[in-house]
């Protein structure tokens, strides 16, 4: 405890020191996050880790003056908590990024740590996601050049960020975006862009030759026989009014994924349209992966060991029980896609009445692999949702969804529905109730759910919650607890027992065990 | 630990004292053309995050644009909204920002950029700039009504209350 208090008084005095007014013509800013859990013994769960308390803290402060930035990221686990143990055994404080950046009108140069993406990020994406405990930015160094609104060219290379540390391995990339329509001369309203990248990861195949799993020999054995990967990415983006399609073609030299006994050449194709009439809109997209799962480095096989960026194509939730078993992509060989349709009716009277009509479907099959050999269904979707907003006081939501995924073999199918309803009691209060219910035949069986807040405005809000399996355990998931917000301050407290379960984003899934105990987050920014 | 929060509190108080600029980050706009943030300052600006998986946040959108032919009565600004949703659900976002009929400027920061410079660490979180890009108010998380302390801090703009308090 007295470690936490001296890291953290450091943290805040860090803060202190730079968090004043402005310096000179530059000015200083930047945010804090902290999560903390008090783990409690739970007979229903079993017994709490040994060390009953965890928390994860990230201070960043960033310094700009003119085209002129920099900035740091300190990072304190204090320690880690359950779940994240890949990231650090026990407590760690360390600098998890810093760059000097300068930006022109036309030019710009980073070095540091680099956040980036080409195109899709299908093979490249460098991101922060703190819940994921992910960070893969790349040390190093990037530019970049616009040739007016013709031609835009960015280049880098640096080691990539592999949880607290870098891997061993070297990432170099290029993007060129060529604007057609602006070339042609082609109207205001119309994009016309042809797109292009690759990428590079170099890493020696010897760095642990006593190593049972990442010896050369292993290497050997599965066919990685190369310490150069390549990826290359074309793209045609189109825009036109309400009408836009995008396309990407990737392929992939011969590569080791964490999944697949031996090494192979990959490729993926990516294809969306959507157009939107009015209060009308629809999209579609078609997705097929083959071999495409990529690390930052061949000697780790943990979940944020990623270098590009493989979404789940699949509608996003936020209630319980519509996001209980999120489905997780088969980069190995899945094909695929999603269409997502809305339609909004508003009053012509009255601003405060309206109807929004959503509905949405996505649909995975395996392709065969050394993991999949048949050509079997991984996940479909089906849901829509109503919402309507009576008055300026009430609000409903009604949905449906029918999920079905593939568990070891076994198709599991699932409906859910849920209501949703918003009071509004007078100009600053309203309570919000949520009622679900989930219906299955197999696997846990059913489960209802229920949730309920008030919420004073702009700064209180109070909730409770309780999530119940009538099925197979019977075990109550309850949570409750209250935020308070001052301006860019905001503190939540709260006490409850929460399910195992997969945390997914972006192609990633962190396992968060189970757990009950007493959690407090606080995030400012100043 | 009680030290711990109070130290940091008070740290936090002093630190959202400070005005700040709105970075120059280029995002896209809803036609694919990238949009200079800064340039939009021309006039008061309401910056509202949000997500498709952010609840919240659409509910804070849908409150704006429903009270925004009022407020736009009272006074002249622009709501610029931006969506934080990656390459996967852009086109979606794009979309239900049109089906929802949201009279606003919408960017998309597919990968994060301008969250990342403006310290944006969870959302919803909304600011108020002013017409020369400083940013003078900021709210994290929403509930039914706070879309009101957005609009009272326009109305302290044209009053020039901001700009006096800035002063003394």
């Amino acid at each position: 405890m007295r470690r936490l208090l001296l890291i953290a008084l450091g943290l805040a005095l860090c803060t202190s020191a730079v968090a004043q007014k402005r310096i000179g013509k530059g000015q200083v800013s930047g945010s804090f996050e902290s999560q903390s859990i008090g783990y409690l013994d739970d007979k229903a769960l079993g017994a709490a880790p040994d060390d009953h308390f965890g928390s994860n803290n990230y201070i960043k402060v960033d310094y700009m003056n003119g085209r002129f930035s920099a900035g740091i990221q300190c990072n304190a686990f204090l320690p880690v908590l359950q779940g994240y143990e890949d990231l650090a055994d026990g407590f760690k404080f360390y600098l998890a990024s810093k760059y000097i950046q300068w930006r022109d009108k036309n030019f710009e140069v980073l070095v540091g740590d680099i956040y980036d993406q080409y195109g899709n990020g299908l093979i490249y994406r460098s991101f922060e996601d703190r819940q994921l405990g992910l960070n893969n930015s790349l040390e190093g160094v990037r530019a970049g050049y616009n040739f007016g609104r013709f031609v835009a060219v960015k280049a880098m290379y640096g080691r990539p960020r592999l949880h607290t540390t870098y891997a061993k391995a070297w990432v170099r990339g290029a993007d060129l975006s060529i604007s057609l329509a602006d070339i042609c001369g082609i109207q205001e309203s119309a994009t016309l862009s042809l797109e292009g990248s690759f990428v590079n990861r170099y890493q020696k195949l010897d760095l642990e030759p006593d190593s049972f799993d990442y010896s050369p020999e292993i290497f050997a054995e599965s066919g990685m026989d190369k310490t150069n990967l390549l990826m290359y990415s074309g793209r045609l983006n189109f825009s036109w009014n309400g009408l836009s399609l995008r396309g990407e073609y990737v392929h992939k030299s011969k590569d080791l994924s964490a999944f697949a006994p031996t090494a192979k050449s990959g490729y993926a194709i990516l294809g969306e349209a959507a157009y939107s009439y009015k209060t009308f809109s629809i999209t579609a997209t078609y997705r097929q992966l083959s071999h495409m799962g990529t690390r930052v480095s061949l000697y780790d096989t943990t979940a944020a060991n990623t270098l590009n960026y493989l979404p789940a194509l699949t509608r996003q939730y936020t209630y319980m029980l519509a996001n209980l078993e999120p489905y997780q992509v088969h980069s190995d060989g899945e094909m695929g896609g999603q269409v997502d349709v809305s339609y909004s009716l508003r009053s012509k009277n009255s601003r405060y009445r309206h109807w929004n009509f959503h509905a949405n479907a996505s649909i995975f099959y395996s392709t065969p692999s050394e993991l999949n050999t048949q050509h079997k269904l991984l996940w479909l979707d089906v849901n829509a949702d109503v919402e309507r907003q009576w008055s300026k006081k009430w609000k409903t939501i009604l949905l449906y969804s029918m999920q079905q995924r593939d568990n070891y073999g076994e198709t599991i199918t699932s409906h859910t529905v849920v209501g949703d309803v918003t009071y509004k009691i007078d100009r600053k209060k309203s309570l919000r109730l949520e009622l679900q219910y989930l219906h299955s035949k197999e696997y846990e069986g059913d489960w209802v759910a229920g949730l309920l807040e008030f919420n004073i405005a702009p700064s209180w809000s109070v909730f409770a919650s309780d999530m119940y399996n009538l099925g197979l355990t019977k075990v109550h998931y309850y949570n409750g607890g209250f935020s308070y917000t001052h301006n860019r301050t905001r503190v939540q407290l709260s006490y409850g027992r929460n399910r195992a379960g997969y945390v997914c984003s972006g192609g990633v899934c962190r396992y968060s065990p189970a757990y009950t105990g007493v959690s407090l987050m606080l995030t400012s920014s100043f | 630990m009680k030290k711990f929060f109070v130290t940091l509190f008070a740290v936090l108080g002093v630190a959202t004292l400070s005005a700040q600029q709105l970075p120059d980050v280029k995002i896209e706009d809803i036609t694919g053309k990238e949009v200079s943030v800064r340039s939009l300052a021309t006039k008061p600006l309401i910056i509202a995050y949000w997500s498709i998986a952010c609840k919240p946040c659409i509910q804070e959108l849908n409150a704006i644009n429903d009270a925004l032919a009022d407020w736009r009565k009272e006074a002249d600004f622009n709501v610029i909204a931006v969506s934080i949703d990656d390459a996967r659900l852009k086109a979606t976002a794009k979309n239900m920002a049109s089906a929802r009929g949201w009279e606003f400027i919408c960017l998309f920061d597919d990968n994060q950029e301008l969250k990342r410079a403006m310290n944006v660490s969870l959302t919803p979180q909304s600011f108020v700039v002013d017409g020369e890009g400083n940013i003078i108010y900021s709210h994290s998380g929403y509930t039914p009504g706070s879309e009101e302390s957005l609009f009272d801090k326009i109305l302290d703009l044209k009053e020039g209350k901001t700009k006096e308090k800035k002063k003394k």
